[in-house]
């Protein structure tokens, strides 16, 4: 479902990312393991199509986002670190108005169930968003993705910050995502949460990829040491 | 899409406390300015009803007299106001409003309010136009620097993107959507104003207030669309906001005042000495009405001798005193019409060198246009001045006819004419300039803001081409 390959990208003379091949398959969630500058959100912009690749192919279901950009963002729900939603508008008015510039419009009890569905609580969906946290801010995030029927997923660091109960609430929704053959890729410096959601893990190191394992190879503590090692050497 | 864009911001305005009591706070300013501009209008009409019946009705009420007499008696003209001068002063404040008309000379206007009160020559009267030129366009400038940027710096500019939003959407929706809060306020000054004037409405008003409230529209649209142009194009909204309001500053207060100056330079009206030794000088060259020895009065008096086949003037069957009055009131007339057409040749020059400053400063052509539709610029004042100097060279031919032909023989300046001959002399009746005239002599400063008006889309759209996302 998203498939690079050998993707080079540099800034001013420098490798953020380099002869980078990945792939993630449909119903699957890769975890994207790095130091910050490893590359990753570099990763993530060049599948969105912020950035483009100097060489190498990006392939969203089989279309290069390079040339078709806008039709891959349509099976794109991207959700960054901050989800910063407009504050003087509800839970609800924002996923309204953001399914409408997708041009989708739904009725009130849809949005109600998206919201619910992304574990957003009932009595916050009509309160403004001003007031939420952060936690409920990823949820209406998703909840947008979501309503968008994105078949991909991606999330730059989704749980930085986030309290305990919030990040396992997080990770249990992004199971059902993928249980739903949603493709997810996902960025992170917490090795422990993405060990936990993610079917794949990736280290990656200098804008290289220079580790890939499933997640059922390693406990938490013996991904934290592999990190840790290819981190200092 | 772009509707969506534009109905979140108008959620955010309707929504944010600080921006729904400034904007209440500020029609509330705008609505007592209109009701002051209205009060001042009123009662400025009501003055000039009650001055210009006062001055007819002493003219009326002249029992006998000697027409010459009554030509040095002279009498008063003043300048009407418009229902739509309350949203715009233009130049009625520093022009006067009073004008003596007599023989012989062409006087000047008095009484401007500048001169008779401190706050107006100091500070202009608080006019709508006043809030809708300067004050307005700061609001949107503070509206709109952030409009972009707080996008970016928050990240929702990527899940707008992620969501199809096309940058040129998010570009225009906002600057439409601020320029829609300028209209908004300026329709409740054209609204307020209407129905305040409701019975007092007439087809050339509206057509007036519609071309008022386009060049505001289009200026409004031009402030917002530039703000967001540089708040895109910085990336910094504080250099943003800098840059605006240094052109804001550089438009309302160093350009217009070095242009002008500037156009002066290059085109420059005789001093007020200058041009009174030469009306004096070429007056000279001409008959003197009031004495009967001078050369060129006797040359035509003997050019109405054979006229009217007789030897002396006493034998002439009209008063030749008349006669002589009326030719050195026309040549006076010539005199005067030789320089003013060169003035005004130059003020031409000048009016259509500063209308071509609107290129570099659209605010120019605002002001221009503004004055213009409201009938308070120049156009309608030398208009104006025109119609008073044809009323004065009738009245005073008028006045000469019946000298000569009244029925007085010559050098019976004791003779009167009668009451009713005083009452039967027309009183001044103003004819305002005609929309299609005042058009027509803006169309270079409409024609400027609407090029300002593409200059904008065009900044805007290489601008949304050259969105920064990251």
């Amino acid at each position: 479902m998203i498939r690079l390959q050998n993707v080079c990208k540099s800034f001013k003379g420098n490798y953020a990312v380099q002869n980078l091949d990945l792939e993630v398959q449909k119903g699957e969630i890769l975890g994207l393991l790095g130091a910050n500058g490893a590359g990753k959100s570099t990763t993530i912009n060049m599948i969105l199509g912020f950035l483009k690749a100097d060489s190498g192919t990006v392939e969203v279901d089989s279309i290069d986002v390079a040339r078709n950009t806008q039709e891959v963002r349509k099976l794109i729900g991207y959700i960054p670190e901050n989800v910063n939603l407009y504050p003087y508008l509800t839970g609800m008015e924002n996923l309204d108005y953001f399914c409408r510039l997708a041009g989708l419009k739904y009725a009130k009890n849809e949005l109600e169930s998206y919201l619910t569905n992304c574990g957003l609580q009932l009595d916050a969906h009509d309160r403004k968003v001003g007031g939420y946290s952060k936690g409920m801010r990823q949820k209406v995030g998703i909840a947008i993705a979501y309503a968008k029927k994105a078949k991909v997923y991606l999330l730059d660091e989704p749980a930085s910050g986030l309290d305990p109960l919030a990040s396992n609430e997080l990770s249990n929704l992004l199971k059902k995502l993928a249980e739903r053959e949603a493709t997810i890729l996902m960025a992170s410096h917490d090795i422990f949460r993405v060990r936990e959601v993610c079917n794949r893990i990736g280290i990656l190191k200098r804008g290289k990829l220079v580790k890939q394992l499933h997640s059922s190879e390693v406990s938490a503590r013996e991904l934290e040491q592999l990190y840790l090692e290819y981190m200092q050497n | 899409m772009m509707f969506q864009i534009i109905k979140n911001e108008w959620r955010f305005l309707i929504r944010s406390k600080v921006i729904l009591g400034a904007s209440l706070g500020f029609i509330a300013l705008l609505i007592v300015s209109i009701l002051l501009g209205n009060f001042q209008a009123k009662k400025q009409e009501a003055n000039y009803k009650e001055a210009k019946d006062f001055v007819r009705q002493q003219w009326n009420d002249i029992k006998e007299m000697n027409p010459h007499g009554a030509a040095h008696y002279g009498t008063y003209v003043f300048k009407p106001s418009n229902l739509l001068n309350s949203l715009d002063e233009g130049v009625n404040g520093v022009t006067g409003n009073i004008i003596r008309v007599e023989g012989h000379v062409q006087n000047e206007m008095v009484h401007s309010e500048a001169s008779q009160m401190q706050v107006v020559s100091k500070f202009g009267k608080l006019k709508s136009s006043l809030l809708l030129k300067y004050i307005v366009p700061l609001l949107l400038i503070f509206l709109a620097f952030h409009a972009v940027s707080v996008e970016k710096q928050s990240g929702r500019l990527k899940i707008l993107l992620m969501q199809g939003s096309k940058p040129s959407s998010i570009i225009f929706g906002k600057a439409l959507s601020i320029t829609l809060y300028g209209i908004g306020l300026l329709t409740v000054v054209v609204i307020t104003q209407s129905l305040l004037n409701f019975q007092n409405l007439d087809s050339e008003i509206i057509k007036r207030s519609a071309l008022f409230f386009i060049s505001y529209s289009i200026f409004y649209f031009v402030i917002c669309g530039l703000t967001i142009f540089f708040a895109s194009r910085w990336q910094n909204s504080t250099l943003a906001l800098t840059s605006m309001l240094s052109i804001w500053i550089l438009w309302t207060i160093f350009l217009p005042n070095i242009l002008l100056s500037s156009v002066e330079d290059w085109h420059p009206l005789p001093s007020r000495e200058q041009f009174k030794s030469a009306m004096k000088e070429d007056r000279s060259k001409g008959m003197d009405g009031h004495n009967s020895r001078d050369e060129r009065s006797k040359a035509f008096e003997q050019e109405i001798l054979q006229k009217y086949n007789v030897d002396t003037i006493a034998d002439l069957p009209i008063n030749f005193d008349g006669l002589r009055m009326q030719a050195d009131e026309d040549f006076g007339n010539k005199v005067w019409d030789k320089h003013f057409k060169e003035i005004r040749k130059v003020l031409t020059t000048q009016k259509r060198s500063l209308q071509l400053c609107g290129i570099v400063n659209p605010y120019l052509s605002l002001q221009n246009v503004s004055m213009g539709f409201t009938l308070s610029d120049n156009l309608h004042h030398h208009d104006f001045l025109a119609q008073v100097e044809t009323y004065r060279r009738r009245f005073i031919k008028i006045l000469n006819d019946e000298q000569t032909f009244g029925g007085s023989k010559t050098g019976q300046w004791d003779w009167k004419a009668s009451s009713d001959f005083y009452k039967s002399v027309p009183d001044f009746e103003y004819q305002p300039t005609a929309l299609s005239s005042v058009f027509r002599n803006y169309l270079l400063d409409l024609g400027l803001l609407v090029f300002w008006l593409f200059f904008t889309v065009f900044l805007l759209s290489r601008a949304s081409k050259k969105m920064p996302i990251l």
